[in-house]
This record gives structure tokens, sequence and C-alpha cells, in this order.
């Protein structure tokens, strides 16, 4: 299973390096992760940011694009080329049309925009940590759904779903990443390569459509919604 | 210093050069008429001479010398004209030269010879010697002296023909340098009280019947244009001054409420999430203007590669068929010419297309459909997006793509407000037009975004 390995360490042993200068920001993402049982490096330039990461302590990193001394986008690239594969998530306050794209030309793993809320940079943090590396797998299994990708088919304890390729496509995304919290607009770059949020409730109503065929009335509901945050598979411990 | 500043207009600087020009072109004339006259009075006494000299040979050398010394004596043409006899040793014989004029050759043409006479001044004069039969030489002379008069009447009448040309141009330019002065001068105030705030301020510009005037004009059509997109910016900024304030003041009520009343946990933490909620809504706008704002400036294209319709239609139709019919709307996708491509960032297109399809989804009531479609028409794409909804009034269909903008039909419904906006800026980032129209019966809306022609 591809979410053993990460579901055994415990989170306290995880740390995060965090390369940051705005130092109101760098206090609330360090308060917020230590809150919830992470290890948080923090570093205010890139030269001391890529130092610490070239040491490969940081099992995931968070860089801000723009930096004092070295830029945040040269911090990754440099540490790329030294062969330190730890996953990055970029922070910017540009979101221009193409800078997504430079900033994971570089080597970062996600991109994520300000302002943000918390949970969405938690999120994409658990994300980053267990990344699904296994995608070769014909048949995911989570829990009591099995899916077989190459059918294009899914069971539910032996029941047959039927779902529309648009149903099918997030049930695999959600099936890959079960007991994982999914914010609205991770689904939505995701699932539908869609960067920009029109409106709240767009993936609510997937979600829905898609929960009323997998959950059946009788049925404990599989597909939990987080306030405020998004929707998780739940799996059994 | 009044004077300074007026000899440094252009008006002036103009009047010099014109002056100079005709300074120029009067003594040109001058010169000409000069030497005219000088080459006219060279021939005729040239004429005279030869003419005198032959009629003189053919008499006796008795009536020659006769009439030669009456000449010298009683003849009033003494003044311009001389005349002497020599004989073959230079010696004269009769006439009123004295002595051989230094350098005189007896080869019968004319030739301008130094005399120095006995008492005064040296003259010039124009010489012609003829050697006659009985070697004696005949001299005849005439002098410059009419040429000399006529030079100096014409000089006299230049001086008197050109001063009073060039006071009366010199005085125009003052006169008129003044006038342009107090021109510029009035503009000049004017546009200090535009600099000073008063944009409502405006240049003279009369008739706009020169080009100043003219030039004033279009600085005045120009500010008007300026003063418009000032208004313009100030109601958007109103605008979203007033977007921001509504969910920013139910933040604030609430937050005091949670702080005052004693809640317990639960009701707190809902309290808090929706002025998350709220908080949300007012970062969804500044986003959106940020974006807006990046997108009218971006000339990077980096993103950009072709763009199938067809995948595009498709991407967003799954994207917003659950929501529709959730609405109870009916979203439907019209097939088009298959394999129409467009130059574009597909992101972008995503979102605009999204957009369009978000807006028409708000505006139709229930049992309402949207259709999304595309066509080719002389080489250019089409995406059009129709619903049978309320519709925007003709005169409402510009408005509506501006910031801010929501007819006073559809201002219960919530939003930013924003999105049409955003729409006009991927469009314009894509070269693409925008258009709305009334749906095919008559009712509805359709949006049509024209792409130009591929190359």
């Amino acid at each position: 299973m591809m979410t053993e390995d990460a579901a055994v360490r415990p989170q306290e042993d995880r740390t995060v390096l965090l390369v940051e200068d705005d130092s109101t920001i760098a206090e609330e993402i360090v308060a917020d992760l230590t809150a919830r049982g992470f290890h948080v490096r923090h570093e205010a330039n890139g030269k001391a940011g890529l130092d610490r990461a070239l040491t490969g302590e940081a099992d995931v990193m968070i860089v801000d694009r723009l930096l004092p001394g070295m830029d945040g986008l040269s911090v990754i690239e440099s540490m790329r080329q030294q062969g330190v594969r730890t996953p990055v998530l970029v922070l910017s306050a540009l979101s221009a049309v193409d800078d997504r794209v430079t900033g994971l030309k570089a080597g970062g793993d996600d991109y994520l925009t300000k302002p943000f809320a918390i949970e969405e940079l938690v999120a994409r943090i658990e994300a980053l940590l267990r990344r699904p590396d296994d995608t070769r797998a014909t048949r995911l299994r989570a829990g009591a759904l099995e899916m077989d990708l190459i059918e294009r088919r899914v069971w539910r304890d032996g029941r047959e779903i039927e779902l529309l390729p648009r149903e099918f496509r997030l049930l695999e995304y959600l099936m890959r990443r079960p007991g994982q919290v999914l914010t609205r607009s991770m689904l939505l770059e995701d699932v539908w390569q869609y960067r920009f949020i029109p409106r709240t409730n767009l993936v609510d109503v997937h979600i829905g459509k898609l929960r009323r065929k997998v959950d059946a009335p009788s049925e404990e509901p599989l597909i939990q919604s987080i306030r405020g945050t998004g929707f998780l598979l739940r799996v059994p411990d | 210093m009044f004077l300074t500043e007026l000899f440094r207009t252009a008006t002036f600087r103009i009047t010099l050069m014109a002056l100079a020009a005709m300074a120029g072109v009067m003594l040109m004339q001058f010169g000409l008429v000069y030497a005219q006259m000088e080459a006219v009075e060279s021939r005729r006494s040239t004429e005279l001479l030869e003419g005198e000299a032959s009629l003189l040979a053919q008499m006796s050398p008795e009536h020659l010398e006769y009439v030669i010394r009456r000449r010298a004596t009683g003849d009033l043409r003494l003044i311009i004209s001389s005349a002497g006899l020599f004989d073959a040793g230079h010696a004269l014989i009769a006439g009123d030269l004295h002595t051989w004029p230094r350098g005189l050759v007896a080869d019968a043409k004319p030739q301008n010879i130094e005399i120095y006479p006995e008492e005064g001044a040296p003259y010039p004069l124009r010489l012609l010697a003829v050697t006659l039969p009985d070697r004696t030489i005949l001299v005849l002379g005439r002098s410059f002296h009419l040429l000399a008069e006529q030079k100096l009447m014409l000089r006299h009448t230049m001086l008197v023909a050109a001063m009073p040309t060039f006071l009366f141009a010199l005085f125009l330019g003052i006169a008129l340098s003044h006038r342009a002065l107090s021109r510029v001068k009035d503009m000049h105030e004017a546009i200090d009280r535009i600099m000073a705030g008063d944009i409502h301020e405006r240049l003279p510009a009369a008739r706009e019947r020169d080009d100043v005037e003219r030039l004033a004009g279009s600085v005045n059509r120009m500010l008007d244009r300026l003063e418009r997109l000032m208004d313009g910016m100030r109601e958007v900024g109103n605008d979203i001054a007033h977007d921001l304030r509504t969910p920013l003041s139910r933040v604030r009520a609430r937050l005091e409420r949670a702080g005052a009343a004693g809640l317990d946990a639960d009701a707190l933490n809902a309290t808090i999430g929706r002025a998350v909620d709220d908080l949300d809504q007012c970062l969804g706008i500044i986003t959106a203007l940020l974006r807006i704002a990046e997108l009218e400036n971006s000339r990077r294209k980096a993103g950009f590669g072709h763009v199938v319709l067809s995948d595009l239609i498709a991407d967003v139709f799954d994207l917003y068929e659950p929501i529709a019919e959730t609405e109870g709307k009916r979203l439907l996708a019209q097939p088009g010419p298959p394999g129409l491509q467009v130059w574009g960032d597909r992101h972008l297109l995503i979102e605009l297309l999204a957009n369009l399809v978000d807006n028409a989804i708000k505006f139709t009531p229930e049992g309402g459909s949207i259709t999304l479609g595309m066509r080719e028409r002389a080489g250019e794409a089409v995406l059009m997006v129709t619903d049978n909804g309320v519709g925007i009034a003709p005169d409402e269909r510009q408005a509506v793509l501006s910031r801010f903008y929501r007819s006073d039909k559809s201002r219960h419904v919530s939003g930013s407000g924003l999105g049409l906006s955003l729409v006009c800026a991927i469009a314009h980032l894509h070269e693409a037009d925008v258009s709305i129209e009334s749906g095919p019966d008559g009712t509805g809306t359709c949006f049509y975004i024209t792409f130009p022609v591929q190359q």
C-alpha cells in the first residue's frame, strides 16, 4: 500500500524546513505547524536555507519565492542540482500567468499563492509527505473500496458503483490519497487542472454527486467533509 | 526681461528667418541689376566709341584735326568723352588728352585705363586707339561717370526701399510674437491650474482656427478622456470600498458579538468559521482585482500553445454540468467544427469560459438553459455562451464588461462583479474580442469571444 510507509511514521518525526523572510508570516507558520506536531526549522534568507537544505534533515520544505540574498527558485535549483530530492512547496505573493510554471520548472513540487489559509498549507505539506509513488498499480484499494483502473470499474464491498468519467477521476484521486485532507483548490488543480475558483461550492457539488453514489443511505459514509478545509476519504485504521 | 522672452518665441524666430531670407533675395536682385547695368553700359560705350572712331577716320587729316581741336575746346560732350590725335611717336597733335595714356595700344579695341591729369585726382577712362592711314593715331575716350551715377542711384533706391520693409517686418514679428506669447501664457496658466488639481479646467482653444488652437483642442480632448478615466477609476475605487465594507462589517459584528456573549465552544467556532468565510470573500475580491491588473499588464505569453476549442468546451462542461443540474438549470454543449484551434493559454481560456458559464448560470432562472458552442467564420474562431435568462439591455452591454458593474436587475445576486472583467482581460491578452448580443429568439444573452484569424 502506498500510504503505509507514511502512516507508520509518527508525525513528531517530521521536519519541515521553512525558508521565509517575512517574520510575521514565518512566526504564524512555525507556531501552527509546531502545534500540529511538526519539527520546524526556520531560515530567513536563501543562502542559509540552501545550506540547511543540503544537510538533508528536512522531510519537506516550504520556500518563499522572493528572498533576500538568494532567490527562492535559485535555492531550489541548486539544491536539486546537488541531488537533494526533498519535496518543496513554493510560496509566492505573485500569481502571474506563468509564474507557477516557472516555480514548478525550477524543481518545486507544489505552488501556493499568498494569502492562503493555514489549513491549505498543512494539507499540501501532508500531501507532499505522503506523495503516492506507485502510479503503475492497475488496481487500487482503500478500505471497502476497490478500483480497476484498466476496466474503469469500482466496487464497494463487492457492490459495483456506476460512475461518470469525471466522478471516476475524482474517486481515483481520493483513493490514491486515503485518510488525507484534500482541499478544494487541490482537487480543482489536480483533478480538473483548474486554478481559479469563481465559486466556492463548485467542488462541493461534484463531491456531493460522488458521495451519493459511493455512500448508500444505509452505509457508513466514506467521504467526509472537513469544515472550512475540504474533504477526506476515510479508511479504517 | 519681456523683450528677451519675446525674442525667444518661435514666431519671432520665424520672422527673423523670413527677414534674413528676404534680405538675401533683395541683395541678390540688386547684385543682378548692378551687373546687368554694368554690362549694358560697357557694351553701349564700346559701340559709341567704335561708331565715332569709324566716322572720324573717314575725315581728311586736316578736317579731323579741326574737329578734335573744336571738341577739346567747345564741345559739351567733354564731360563724358575725351578725344586726342597723336603722331606715331605718341606726341599730342590736338585734343584734350594731354599725354599718351599709359599702356594704351592702338589696336582699335576698347581698354579701361587710368588717366593721370596734370591736376586733380586720377580717373578711369574707356579708351579706343585707331591708327589712321597717315600714321597718326586717333584716341577716343569715354568716362564712367554715367555708370557711377546710375550705381549711386541704385544704391540709394535700395536703401530707401529696404529699410522700411525691414522695419515693418521686424515690427510685425514683434507684434505676432507678442500675440503668440500672450496665448501661450494663457495656456501655461490653464495648465498650471490643471496641475494644481482643477481637472475641469481647459486650454483656450476658441474655434480651432489655427495650429495652436487645434493643438489646444487636442489637449482638451485628451483631458476629457483622462477625466472620464479618472472618474471611472474613482467609481471603481468606491465600488471596491463598498464591496469590501459589507463583508468586513459583518466580520466585525460577528467577532464583537462572539467576544461579548458567553458563547460555548461550538457556537464560538461556528462564528469564527463564518467570519473566516467573510474574510475569504474580501480576499477573493482583492485576488480577482490583482489578477485582472496582472492580466491587463501582462505581455508574457509563455503558456501559449494550440488549444482545441472542443476540448476546452468539454472541460468546462464537465466542471459545471453538476452545479447547473443542482440549481435546476440545463447546461448544453453544442458540437462545432472538430479540431478548431486557437492560439492561447489553455488554463486562462478555461478560466474565461468558466467565468462566462458561471455568470450565465447565475443569471438564468430555474428551468432555464445555458448552451456552450463554437463556430468558425471567415477564419475566425468564435466561442459562444448563450443563456435564456433575464438578458442584458443593449445600452448596458458595454457597461457590464467594465469592472464591478452589475445591472440593477442583478443587484441581489451575490458575486464579486469581477467575473466579466476577468473575461475581458483574458480575451484582451489573446487579442480576442468580446461582444454581447441577444439570444437567438430575442431573449436571454449570448456572449461571443471572437479570436483573431490564425496565421
